[in-house]
């Protein structure tokens, strides 16, 4: 178990927008995280780098590689985050500063967290964006140079440089076309293969939680409605929530639902 | 960029023709006699001969076309002529007045980055607390004070009641603490809100988020990226309100008396020293021309898009 | 240092600041009302008449403000001040705008090279920073107030008619303007009677806007000597007059400052109003 949130809740002053919420994360495993816009999704997986807005407050426990995250300094947050816990936010536009170059970011990162070798903090990111399928030209370019799937691929290079336990992925393909989503997707899948680590994948869209999760919960409202194996889930749902949200996505097959199917060998 | 340059110097070169031209017209159809101004006449007693003299010499007889022909060549050997009432050359007078002017304002765009980025800073990063309340009354009450009010008060407080900084002329850096702190203050309050509306826009910002995401610390998210980020509207308006500013040191200089060209162009005036005001006029196109271009140029520079998106077509 | 707002909260509501804007805007249109009446029909000193015997008193019931220092009541003076100082900024102001809205409505409806004259007369006017053209103005023409709103009205008429220019530009672009032409409407009816109204919002705001700075300006250069010239009252010439008296009759000093800090504090206050009910967010100048 490398990610476990404890009864965590998230309030604001007037309104509690996560409440009660149980979740665990195994090693390596990709975990989706469904449920609808406003269900508090978001805030949930932004409470795990202690990046909330500072009107919300976190109670609870986020336990990560053995330590609860709520009771750790900004300072020893910071270490974490990038490092052994990293980001993919749905606006790619948004993963860099506009005036700074590719390069520029990833030079500063590895700066930041410790790497003092100029022609290593180089070299790693030229190997980064060359792992991801990028020219590792683009590291001189704007991001305002880069199409939208170039940049979350770039988004994802500098997350995974330093190897981190944890991805967590907010919506990351939502706003990229079908082709470069997957690409992105197909991407991150064989990092994860790669490197071992874990994906907090956050999602509404049934087709990628179908094709690439190993298991998955379901907020709703603030609250885990259901959680479990993909399989079971998606051919068995108990809660009717589940099961009304599985009958909402646009299916393109005719096969049982989890693709059972299709994967027995 | 050379060529924007050079399009924008041919500009401010045409305008200034232009002016220059206006204001020689002016001397020599305006009322008020330059001529009296020379001789000094409110102090010395001159014979009507010798004041016929005197515009015979000058060329105030001869027929408008030469006269603007006499002129035309003058200015382009880049003589301006003699001050009436220094009776140096009005170019070496101005220059020699440029320093002063110089250190004021520099001394007070520093006061005014003092109180702006602090200020500004902290209202937008600590949004609706007191410092936040704090600088927008401040502000607010600022924008409405004049400059010299301000200047005199201070000169009650700190030159004559509860101290004695200098309060006149230029005598070494403590007769610059009063001018600057004044100017400054004054000039401050529209930066300080303006900063802060600007980095509250670059504070909320995706890509702050995910520079926190990736362990930057905050000072570093604040300085080198939000900050920077905020700088571009905060020019612009430096760029516009150029003006105010040079109306500012204009009066703090005859307020304090500091011997700047600001003081030295009031005292023209009062004399109808027109050669002097011409020169001020030059030296100011050429200010305001520079100040203009090297606002552009920091466009350039932070905002690497125009830069790039140039040189594309320019290929 | 304390983490910052990842998301920026949603704003208070503004109703409430508008009210209490509004009213203290109104208070203070009143008084200055109130205050120029009363001295118009009341009006017990001669502003210019100099009394050597009776300068620099203090504070009495003949002479609520005390006298300067040429035996002259400074109350009288200041409120006369006022109506000099305000009069000659909306003059200004009104003159600006007399000039600037046909301009930028011919421009901007009518397009085509009357337009284009216009942008390169009005690039040419912009640049040069008012006080500078006010300073030429006055060392050409001599010191005088009437040069000086001269001066402003120079400077300030491009910025209303490019202002009202861009507005027409957009407003065109929509179907109650085509309707009308089609209508067959003339061109100035339509200019007067359909764009006017929906302009009159955003150049209200930066006028208002502009009064503040215009009253400063006004009083700067009044108190440097370029402006109003002696005996006429004028707050900033005050200042002047108050300075080698400081230090017995400091407030020779306070009061014209005051006048001109509230005035102004007024004018922007009621700008800012006006703004944020127009709601215009884009150049108009802070």
């Amino acid at each position: 178990m490398i990610l476990s949130i404890e009864e965590l809740s998230i309030a604001g002053r007037e309104r509690t927008i996560v409440d009660n919420v149980s979740l665990a994360v195994r090693e390596g495993e990709f975990m989706a995280l469904v449920g609808q816009s406003g269900s508090g999704k978001s805030l949930l997986s932004q409470s795990i780098g202690q990046l909330l807005p500072p009107n919300l407050h976190a109670s609870g426990r986020i336990v990560f590689e053995g330590s609860n995250l709520l009771e750790r300094t900004s300072k020893e947050m910071r270490a974490l985050r990038g490092s052994r816990i990293s980001y993919i936010f749905q606006d790619y536009q948004g993963a860099f500063t506009p005036f700074r170059s590719i390069g520029g970011h990833f030079d500063e990162y590895q700066k930041v967290h410790g790497e003092k070798s100029a022609s290593v903090r180089k070299t790693k990111a030229a190997a980064a964006l060359e792992s991801v399928g990028l020219d590792a030209a683009l590291l001189r370019r704007y991001p305002f140079q880069l199409s939208g799937g170039q940049l979350q691929r770039a988004a994802i290079a500098t997350s995974l440089l330093l190897s981190p336990r944890l991805l967590i992925a907010d919506e990351a393909t939502t706003a990229l076309d079908s082709v470069s989503g997957h690409r992105v997707l197909e991407l991150l899948v064989a990092k994860q293969k790669e490197t071992g680590c874990a994906i907090l994948f956050i999602t509404h869209d049934w087709r990628h939680v179908r094709r690439y999760a190993n298991r998955l919960s379901v907020m709703k409202e603030g609250r885990i409605v259901e959680s479990g194996g993909k399989h079971r889930i998606l051919d068995h749902p108990q809660h009717e929530y589940t099961r009304k949200l599985i009958d909402a996505a646009p299916v393109l097959s005719r096969s049982l639902k989890s693709g059972l199917e299709e994967e027995t060998p | 960029m050379f060529r924007i340059l050079l399009r924008k110097f041919s500009e401010v070169f045409i305008f200034l023709l232009f002016i220059m031209f206006v204001s020689f017209l002016f001397i020599r159809l305006a009322p008020g006699d330059p001529v009296l101004t020379i001789l000094n006449v409110d102090e010395l007693s001159v014979s009507q001969e010798q004041v016929e003299a005197m515009r015979e010499e000058m060329g105030f007889n001869d027929p408008l076309p030469v006269q603007f022909g006499s002129w035309l060549l003058d200015f382009v050997r880049l003589d301006f002529g003699t001050s009436y009432s220094t009776g140096q050359p009005v170019m070496q007078t101005l220059m020699s007045a440029l320093p002063a002017t110089a250190e004021l304002t520099l001394g007070a765009l520093l006061v005014m980055l003092l109180i702006a980025v602090p200020l500004g800073s902290l209202s937008a990063v600590y949004r609706g607390s007191w410092i936040d309340t704090l600088s927008r009354m401040l502000s607010i009450v600022g924008a409405a004070v004049p400059s010299f009010w301000l200047g005199l008060i201070l000169i009650d407080l700190f030159g004559v009641r509860f101290g004695n900084l200098p309060t006149m002329g230029r005598d070494g850096f403590a007769s610059l603490i009063l001018p600057c702190v004044t100017l400054g203050l004054a000039i401050s309050s529209v930066y300080v809100r303006l900063l802060r509306s600007s980095l509250l826009d670059s504070l909320s910002q995706e890509f702050v988020r995910s520079a926190r995401a990736r362990g930057l610390s905050e000072g570093r998210i604040f300085w080198l990226h939000a900050l920077r980020h905020s700088l571009p509207p905060v020019i612009t308006v430096f760029g516009v309100s150029l003006g105010s500013l040079i109306g500012g040191v204009v009066v703090i200089e005859v307020l304090f008396a500091y011997p700047g060209i600001g003081k030295l162009v009031v005292d023209a005036i009062r004399q109808r020293d027109y050669p002097l005001i011409q020169g001020y006029i030059l030296i100011m196109a050429i200010v305001v021309f520079i100040v203009n271009t090297a606002v552009d140029l920091s466009y350039r520079y932070l905002n690497p898009e125009m830069k790039l998106k140039e040189k594309e077509a320019h290929r | 240092m304390k983490s910052m707002p990842a998301r920026v909260r949603t704003r208070p509501s503004k109703s409430k600041k508008h009210s209490v804007q509004a009213i203290v805007a109104a208070l203070f249109a009143l008084l200055v009302i109130a205050a120029s009446v009363y001295t118009f029909l009341y009006l017990k000193h001669d502003p210019t008449l100099t009394d050597l015997r009776g300068r620099l008193l203090g504070a009495s019931t003949l002479h609520p403000l005390g006298t300067d220092h040429l035996g002259r009541d400074v109350l009288t003076r200041l409120l006369l001040g006022g109506g000099q100082t305000l009069g000659y900024s909306l003059l200004a102001l009104g003159a600006a705008l007399v000039i600037g809205i046909p301009f930028g409505l011919i421009a901007g409806y009518k397009r085509g090279w009357v337009d284009k004259v216009f942008m390169r007369i009005a690039d040419g006017f912009l640049a040069f920073p008012d006080t500078i053209v006010a300073i030429v103005l006055s060392g050409l023409l001599g010191a005088g107030i009437s040069n000086l709103v001269l001066a402003i009205v120079i400077v300030k008429w491009v910025s209303y008619a490019r202002l009202v220019r861009s507005t027409v530009l957009s407003e065109s672009q929509k179907d109650y303007i085509r309707i009308a032409r089609t209508n067959g409407l003339s061109d100035a009816r339509i200019m007067t009677k359909h764009l006017l109204p929906h302009i009159a919002g955003h150049v209200l705001v930066l006028a208002s806007l502009d009064l503040g700075k215009i009253i400063l300006l006004i009083s700067s250069l009044s108190y440097i000597g370029l402006g109003a010239q002696p005996p006429t009252p004028e707050w900033g010439a005050m200042l002047n007059d108050s300075r080698p008296y400081f230090q017995s009759r400091p407030e020779l000093m306070v009061y014209p400052g005051l006048a001109i800090v509230s005035v102004v504090l007024l004018a922007n206050m009621l700008g800012d109003y006006l703004r944020d009910r127009f709601d215009v967010k884009k150049e108009v100048q802070p």
